[in-house]
């Protein structure tokens, strides 16, 4: 009876968030993680479960259902994916203080062999056998109540790295953007903004920003970044190419990171990247781990499938054209790993060819699917 | 700083007027503002006539000259005829900003300019007040002027003809002095109106091809000619050159890349070309089937004019409506791109509204050929390399004008930049559509030589 309502009432702290989700009243990757992260602490802070396998569906169930809330917003699922790798990984440490440790020679072949070393973590059950007893006759709740506090420390583990992204990403801004170079964005990414504003701290440089159709968000980050003091230029999209050859760096922010090195980014991204690439001036991606997704995109390149709203780019005040006209209106652009120079992220920089190696490390395989 | 010859004045020349030390000049020249202010906003509401009514009325012949000259406000003093039109250019601007904050806005925009990037300090910017110009302007021009700078009339060969159909009325009032030939005065009266006109906005390569082909006529007209004939003369030759260079050309153009619409095609194109528009709508008039996407941007969002043109009547060319970061996703189903031009310069370059390269190139990327329709009038002798390198700002004032928005006030270390013009490499062109026919890019340089053209 007791655990009914318990679950009932994790069960409707979920729901309300999928309805925001839903809703699109939880917008942006980080603000999604965010709230996944902390709904999942409450499912599990009130789970009852007598093994890991009961954990892990109790969670997945979970995830499951804000995933298909809102599935263009991947963070979510990044965020489930993560503190179940998180769990394996605390019951694994937990599990292994008893066994012999394992030996930690790697060799080539065993590499081949066994793919990636943290792969043969996995242990078989019985050899678990220290404080943490899973499926315990006497006391169902023991294993439960052994593992909960180190669960609570990873997750407070993620919720920091969540609240410190910005600061870790933006970190080395300064070797990133140099004096008196000119820098060009679109759109208006949190991400991009810290780094850019942190980089002024120590250089002198401009921003050439575009104003990103049909949402105008450049201006937003226009009006932001002038007013810490960087010289920043508010061009419409169209101007891009023009400007292009006098751009020192192109620094975009993402929507998701893909697993082959691509993203999934604000529209307007694709082009910005493709006249980037066609005046040879680098293109680097601002984005927290978060972001991070084991999802491809080789079939379709269609915008990411997602689209906003037309009466942004032909409203009503344009009369019976409405009616006539096709209006389109995609969120994203999906841009190829090819376009990008580097990912910076708060675990680092990467090249987009490195980028699967850090999902592997990231995320466990068997949570590709939810 | 490498400015466009004419078209900047010196620096000193703005405050000039208002340092005047005279308390008696000032109330005069007080006064006469205010009959300025008056007869501006007179004639701003004379401009109010949308774009196409107001052509016709340049398209009517000179006889419509004494008609358009009564509309304009005599002058009183025929000495400070130069000095007048200086003030009432003032004026115009100062009424088209929209008030003070907007002059105020502008002049913040001129004084950042300075502080900012030195890299964009050599794009046009808005003209600042006081600019005095020497001569007698003929009120066509006048009016024209303040057409050009409030963006009624844009577009190359719009200009061109508006321009050509004013010269006309210049010419046709036009006296030679006693002691002087028409061949050798006309060019010095024309060039103050060629220069009020650029002043107004800078001058378009069609208008500067137009204007050297006129001077040549000009020049050769035989100094026994009777004034009257020499007129006729020019006249003639003015009208023949609008019929044979952009209506006819337009004509046959339309004819050859009507050719490359088949039943089925996507047809892909940016903002308003009224080649392009004119393109469509004679191969839908055929009875092709096919539809249209038009990809927009701002600063000028004139896509919207050529969609109302597509799909007006009962019935109307299906159409996509896009922005152009859309682009990419429309793309895969495009079957030919058409794009129009502003001037093509002899390695090939395409010189047209901002936005143009980034389609061209996109739609290469997705291996969409990308022809481009273009007058040879609209050739131009010079090399470019780079759409940086010459460049034309939109002011605040018609960007504000064209759509509901307010954009974003300039403010300290913010500054709003509005190129009009790109330049897309030769390399993103699959064909030039001409009216001697379609040839690529890379083939530019050879068409003037082969229309008779003497020397490069």
């Amino acid at each position: 009876m007791v655990s009914e309502t318990r679950s009932a009432a994790t069960s409707r702290s979920v729901e309300v968030l999928a309805q925001k989700l839903r809703r699109r009243q939880v917008v942006g990757s980080r603000a999604a993680a965010l709230e996944t992260l902390l709904v999942l602490r409450q499912v599990i802070s009130k789970a009852r479960f007598s093994n890991l396998e009961q954990l892990v569906a109790i969670i997945r169930d979970a995830g499951r259902r804000l995933v298909d809330a809102q599935p263009k917003e991947h963070s979510v699922g990044n965020t489930v994916r993560k503190i179940l790798h998180h769990i394996r990984e605390e019951f694994h440490a937990a599990t292994r203080g008893t066994v012999v440790a394992k030996p930690a020679s790697f060799s080539i072949s065993k590499f081949v062999l066994q793919g990636q070393p943290r792969k043969h973590a996995v242990l078989p059950k019985s050899e678990s056998k220290g404080t943490l007893r899973e499926n315990d006759p006497d006391d169902p709740d023991s294993f439960a109540r052994g593992l909960k506090p180190v669960l609570m420390e990873a997750i407070q583990d993620v919720l920091d790295e969540l609240e410190t992204v910005y600061d870790n990403i933006s970190k080395n801004a300064k070797d990133h953007i140099h004096s008196d170079e000119i820098i060009l964005t679109l759109g208006m990414s949190k991400t991009v903004e810290q780094f850019l504003k942190s980089a002024a701290h120590s250089h002198n440089y401009s921003v050439i920003i575009a104003e990103t159709a049909p949402s105008y968000d450049g201006r937003i980050m226009a009006k932001s970044l002038s007013e810490a003091g960087i010289s920043t230029f508010l061009v419409p999209d169209s101007s891009v190419f023009a400007l292009m050859s006098r751009v020192n760096k192109v620094i975009l922010g993402a929507h998701v990171i893909l697993a082959n090195g691509g993203m999934f980014a604000v529209s307007g991204s694709l082009m910005v990247a493709t006249a980037a690439k066609a005046h040879s001036t680098p293109v680097v991606v601002c984005a927290g781990q978060f972001k991070l997704t084991p999802l491809w995109n080789l079939y379709h390149e269609y915008g990411a499938h997602d689209f906003g709203n037309p009466s942004d780019v032909l409203g009503f005040e344009n009369g019976d054209l409405v009616d006539k006209v096709d209006v389109v209106n995609p969120y994203y652009d999906y841009v190829q790993p090819e376009l990008i120079v580097a990912y910076i992220t708060n675990d680092g920089d990467h090249p987009p060819s490195s980028i699967y190696r850090l999902l592997k490390e990231t995320y466990d395989d068997e949570d590709n699917e939810l | 700083m490498p400015v466009p010859t004419i078209a900047d004045p010196p620096p000193s020349a703005g405050p000039k007027p208002q340092g005047q030390p005279s308390q008696k000049t000032m109330t005069k020249a007080e006064r006469r503002e205010l009959q300025e202010k008056q007869r501006a906003a007179k004639a701003a509401l004379k401009q109010q006539p949308p774009q196409g009514q107001s052509k016709q009325q340049q398209g009517g012949n000179a006889g419509a000259s004494g008609q358009q000259k009564a509309k304009v406000p005599p002058t009183p003093q025929k000495k400070s005829f130069g000095a007048e039109v200086s003030a009432s250019k003032q004026h115009a601007s100062a009424s088209k900003d929209g008030g003070a904050s907007g002059a105020a806005a502008e002049e913040l925009t001129g004084k950042q300019l300075s502080h900012g990037l030195r890299i964009f300090s050599h794009f046009g910017q808005p003209k600042p007040v006081g600019h005095t110009i020497k001569g007698d302007i003929h009120p066509a021009t006048i009016r024209l002027g303040l057409l050009f700078s409030e963006f009624k009339i844009c577009g190359a060969n719009a200009r061109c003809i508006a321009m050509l159909t004013a010269f006309k009325q210049v010419i046709q009032d036009y006296t030679t002095p006693s002691h002087s030939t028409i061949s050798r005065h006309l060019m010095t009266h024309l060039s103050p109106q060629i220069t009020h006109l650029v002043s107004a906005r800078p001058m378009s390569v069609t208008m500067g091809n137009a204007i050297r082909e006129l001077k040549l006529e000009i020049s050769g007209i035989d100094i026994d000619m009777i004034e009257q004939d020499a007129k006729k003369k020019l006249y003639d030759y003015i009208n023949t050159y609008i019929q044979d260079r952009i209506t006819t050309a337009d004509k046959v153009i339309q004819e050859l890349a009507g050719k490359k619409v088949k039943d089925g095609d996507v047809i892909l194109t940016y903002a308003r070309s009224s080649v392009v528009e004119k393109i469509l709508l004679s191969a839908h008039s055929e009875g092709k089937k096919f539809s249209v996407m038009v990809v927009d941007s701002k600063p000028l969002l004139e896509g919207k004019e050529l969609l109302k043109s597509l799909t007006n009547g009962p019935n109307p060319i299906p159409c996509t409506y896009a922005l152009l970061p859309a682009l990419p996703s429309l793309l895969p189903e495009v079957t030919t791109v058409f794009v129009g031009a502003h001037a093509l310069y002899s390695n090939g370059a395409v010189y047209s509204r901002a936005g143009t390269a980034m389609v061209a190139m996109m739609a290469k990327a997705n291996s969409v050929p990308v022809v481009v329709c273009c007058e040879t009038y609209k050739f131009s002798d010079g090399v470019m390399v780079d759409g940086f390198s010459k460049n034309e700002l939109v002011p605040l004032s018609i960007i504000q004008k064209n759509s509901t928005d307010r954009g974003l006030a300039p403010a300290l270390h913010l500054e709003t930049l509005n190129p009009l013009y790109d330049l897309t490499p030769p390399t993103y062109i699959t064909a030039v559509v001409t009216e001697v026919g379609l040839i690529p890019p890379s083939s530019i340089s050879s068409i003037p030589l082969a229309l008779g053209k003497t020397s490069l």
